[in-house]
């Protein structure tokens, strides 16, 4: 059955917010309202509640790789997951793999981000040549870590095999280096 | 009546106009049109599927006992007295009253389709995956956190040493870039 269009469609923005409890009481009273009574503006908030809801279940699973918080880890593992993790210094290398009880995977790469404009995290094969990069990744100005989970489904699907990931500081003068970290995987089969 | 085609004040009205006989047929319709919204009230609310199943059935079933009583005075305003039935019950929920349990008992065999659970909209989860890595990496970050736990703008800037106005920004267009990339993938009807 095909939904009536709204006259006044709530905006995206303003759906978003409600959502995320951060509309004023007085504008979620009225944007509840009309949410009950208009099939196409619930229809739409339904979408994005199961885009939302998309989102935080791969999330949970380990299957969006992003760069987040020590407090997201936290709150991850009070939930029950298993957070497999990877702590390493600037020029620091460690043994890595990934266990079938695994949820998630996380490096967390220190380094020194005391000023830093824009922060790239560039990952290597084990000679050093760029394979991929994540640009302009958001970090705390306070921070001294960067905390990245990778997506568990391809460190599954790695073979053994040495990966270094740089973080770099884009400068008008090109890429600063702020730490090299090198990871020798071992897939759990042949440990 | 065509009761597809009817408004949802149209059905009110002959829910109230059949008094306690009951109007099977425009009941089952205004719960099955209203359950879906009722759901989100309650995900947005209660934060749990259950709890949001629960009070779609609570709600609806006091709403149509409500009208079949003649207690509704504006059935145009319907949704403004769904709304405040829906506060009420959350509140419930929230203080677990067992209500639920005295309402079912009393209503739930009366209402023609009450108790089934109102359709969400299907995920493809695998596309979902491609679509957030298609995007930025503040855009991906600034989702995740996001919608992990339902925290709002001012917190995740916080987090991210953004400002709440530059993560509202973020936000947005990444919600609109994974729809699109949704879209694309599955036109909508």
């Amino acid at each position: 059955m095909s939904v009536a269009a709204c006259r006044a469609p709530v905006d995206l923005q303003v759906l978003l917010d409600y959502w995320l409890a951060d509309l004023p009481p007085g504008d979620e009273e009225r944007v509840e309202e009309h949410l009950l009574g208009c099939p196409a503006c619930s229809g739409r908030m339904a979408d994005l509640a199961a885009l939302a809801a998309g989102i935080r279940r791969l999330g949970s699973q380990g299957l969006v790789r992003a760069v987040v918080t020590a407090d997201f880890l936290r709150r991850l593992v009070d939930e029950g997951a298993r957070v497999r993790e990877y702590r390493l210094a600037p020029g620091g290398s460690v043994q890595c793999t990934v266990e079938p009880q695994d949820d998630l995977v996380v490096t967390r790469l220190a380094a020194d981000l005391a000023g830093i404009g824009r922060l790239d995290l560039v990952s290597c094969d084990a000679e050093g040549r760029e394979q991929g990069r994540l640009e302009d990744i958001p970090v705390a100005a306070a921070a001294r870590e960067v905390v990245l989970v990778e997506r568990i489904d391809r460190i599954r699907a790695l073979p053994e095999s040495v990966q270094r990931v740089r973080l770099v500081a884009r400068e008008a003068e090109g890429d600063r280096l702020l730490g090299e970290y090198t990871f020798h995987h071992t897939p759990p089969r042949s440990r | 009546m065509d009761l597809p085609g009817a408004g949802d004040a149209d059905l009110a009205r002959r829910i109230a106009a059949a008094g306690p006989a009951g109007a099977p047929e425009a009941e089952a319709e205004l719960y099955r049109r209203m359950a879906p919204r009722v759901r989100l009230y309650g995900l947005r609310h209660l934060r749990d599927e259950q709890a949001a199943a629960d009070l779609v059935q609570q709600a609806l079933l006091v709403t149509i006992q409500q009208l079949r009583d003649g207690k509704v005075r504006e059935p145009e305003r319907l949704a403004s007295f769904v709304l405040g039935v829906c506060r009420m019950v959350a509140g419930d929920i929230r203080r677990g009253r067992g209500r639920r349990e005295r309402l079912l008992r009393r209503f739930a065999t009366d209402v023609p389709g009450a108790g089934t659970t109102a359709d969400e909209p299907r995920l493809d989860h695998d596309r979902l995956a491609a679509c957030l890595e298609s995007l930025g990496e503040r855009e991906r970050s600034v989702l995740l956190l996001t919608f992990h736990a339902e925290r709002s703008a001012g917190e995740v800037a916080a987090d991210l040493g953004l400002t709440a106005a530059n993560v509202r920004v973020i936000r947005h267009r990444a919600i609109a870039r994974l729809r699109d990339c949704m879209d694309a993938a599955e036109p909508r009807p």
